[in-house]
């Protein structure tokens, strides 16, 4: 039998309540690129006050559908709806793309960066006033990035980086936080923070959806889960109703083992992957306590 | 007087330097933009196109300025056609439809059998054969241009920045690209009487890569890019008439050899770690000419 270390049950936040205001509605969506349509016939909800994960392979479309809503796809058929809060005209989004998909290059200091995200708000002025800079300074702290104002974009971790692009989502106050693989590229600690402060966040009242390939780090510890198969969503639902052999080998093409221990669920090819994964579980937990 | 002050005696020098200096600004503002979008070839192109025009508008009797207008309009639109095909590409459609709209130019010109004094200020510049209302087409241009950069200073960065991202932030990117893809056909009909159809292109680019390698603050690369392409062309056009050489090529030899001083600058800061440097002279690598 393979021990299991336990999932720290911070990352978890309660399920939303199914009966929730839908604040993006997908109905028979086919949507993709100039004349590809990647997402073919999906249905969708996403209620206010929920955390929800999407999971699936390299080019099912799981990056297609947050895109979708954030309005970076074309639409071929179906309809996106969505409930703007009282007196505005559509949805705050809060999107953080995959840090793949930055130009770091760019001559932009965190500072500069984080306010696009305000860029409304602002008013007509090129430099932001009094307000928008407590603002900044304010986001800033909560995510621990006070001290990097001034730095240039390039010159920051791995979890600095996903910190910047998260400040200049929630600056906007958004109703909706999007975000395209959050955990990829850092290493084990900085993805525990993560997660952890998306926790916080979404406890606090926003609304996420997140991409990610992280079945275990990750995805188990979501209360909802979307698994996105060949342009399709093949289910869609509480981590331990959706993660079956049968959904996995929908989603993957892979045939894959299911492990649960308690409430921990643990997805592996092979036996010997599940004691790699235990042992990483193992140094995260001792990482971020330590 | 004499001496240093000699060519201060002359109308014609004096608003040929003035001319230089607000061009140099100009193209420099502008061409921040257009160096961070890697556009820097259809800055290039455009500018070989709208020499087609020139020549087009001579011989058909009509305004420079109305006929360079329409006709760089109609190949922004054409390239803008040609590249949505996939198997062409944005810079074949640039390379093909500007030089035949630029060799379209020589034609009529070998057709007419005279090669006059506007086709070789179209071709290399005249700076010191300016008019009054060159100068005034000028000064004009430059004002709506820092006017329209002023007022959608925060829309320009952010889809420069990240277009497909700015959607999804509210910002109205077609329209932001529209407003650019103006200023820009503006600036380049502007500054063709001064530096010429193939001296454009380095006005564009080297003050704002130059500016780059020694900031990396967005803010601080444009001001001082303005600063650099305006010193240039006033001190250009001053030592150009005691060097005797052509006042535009030596407008540009002196952006190259700020440029020089710059890069040498970045890498020995380079040694010393810590100062961005090297972070700064990476980040430039891909911004070449074309």
């Amino acid at each position: 039998m393979v021990e299991m270390p336990p999932t720290s049950p911070d990352h978890r936040p309660p399920p939303a309540d199914p009966a929730g205001e839908p604040l993006v509605e997908l109905r028979g969506l086919t949507t993709g690129y100039e004349r590809t349509a990647i997402l073919r016939e999906v249905d969708f909800t996403v209620r206010r006050g929920e955390f929800a994960g999407v999971v699936g392979p390299s080019g099912s479309g799981k990056t297609t559908l947050l895109r979708a809503i954030a309005g970076q796809t074309r639409h071929f058929d179906g309809t996106v709806a969505s409930t703007p809060r009282p007196g505005e005209r559509a949805l705050r989004l809060g999107y953080v793309p995959q840090v793949e998909a930055i130009n770091w290059n760019f001559p932009l200091t965190v500072g500069q960066a984080v306010l696009l995200g305000r860029w409304r708000e602002m008013g007509w002025r090129p430099w932001p006033r009094r307000h928008d800079r407590e603002l900044l300074g304010h986001v800033l702290e909560r995510l621990g990035i006070g001290h990097l104002e001034n730095r240039q974009i390039r010159a920051l971790s791995g979890g600095q980086q996903q910190r910047t692009f998260l400040a200049r989502a929630l600056i906007g106050d958004p109703d909706l936080l999007l975000l395209d693989e959050p955990t990829s590229g850092v290493d084990i600690k900085t993805r525990h923070e993560i997660m952890h402060l998306l926790g916080e966040l979404n406890r606090a009242g926003t609304t996420i959806l997140m991409t990610t390939h992280d079945l275990n780090a990750v995805a188990t510890h979501l209360p909802r889960l979307v698994c996105v198969g060949e342009g399709a969503i093949v289910a869609d639902g509480a981590p331990e109703d959706v993660l079956t052999p049968e959904v996995l080998r929908r989603t993957y093409g892979a045939d894959m083992l299911v492990l649960r221990r308690g409430d921990a669920i643990y997805v592996v090819e092979h036996l010997d992957e599940a004691m790699a994964a235990a042992d990483e579980e193992a140094a995260a937990a001792a990482a971020s306590g330590g | 007087m004499g001496g240093l002050a000699e060519p201060f005696e002359f109308e014609f020098f004096v608003r040929g330097m003035v001319a230089a200096t607000l061009v140099g600004v100009l193209c420099a503002a502008v061409g921040t933009y257009v160096v961070l979008r890697s556009l820097a070839y259809i800055g290039h192109g455009l500018a070989h196109s709208i020499f087609g025009g020139a020549v087009v508008s001579f011989v058909s009797g009509i305004s420079f300025y109305i006929g360079a207008t329409v006709w760089g309009v109609f190949t922004v639109l054409l390239v803008n056609a040609a590249a949505r095909r996939r198997q062409i590409g944005g810079d074949a459609a640039i390379g093909i439809i500007t030089t035949c709209a630029f060799a379209l130019g020589v034609a009529l010109i070998s057709r007419h059998g005279r090669f006059t004094r506007d086709f070789d200020a179209a071709l290399f510049g005249e700076i010191l054969g300016i008019t009054g209302g060159d100068l005034a087409v000028i000064a004009g241009v430059l004002v709506l241009s820092a006017a329209a950069i002023f007022a959608f200073w925060k829309q320009l960065l952010f889809t420069t920045f990240d277009s497909e991202v700015a959607t999804t932030y509210g910002v109205p990117v077609p329209w932001v690209e529209a407003l650019f893809s103006l200023v820009l056909a503006a600036t380049v009909i502007a500054s063709l009487q001064v530096l010429g159809a193939t001296l454009i292109a380095a006005a564009l680019v080297i003050p704002p890569v130059t500016a780059r390698l020694l900031t990396d603050s967005f803010t601080r690369m444009f001001t001082l890019a303005a600063l650099l392409g305006g010193a240039s062309g006033l001190v250009g056009v001053y030592v150009s008439w005691f060097v005797d050489v052509s006042s535009g090529a030596t407008v540009v030899l002196l952006q190259g050899a700020l440029f020089v001083v710059a890069l040498a600058w970045a890498v020995v800061r380079s040694r010393w770690p810590g100062t961005g440097g090297g972070e700064r002279l990476a980040a430039i690598e891909g911004a070449t000419l074309d």
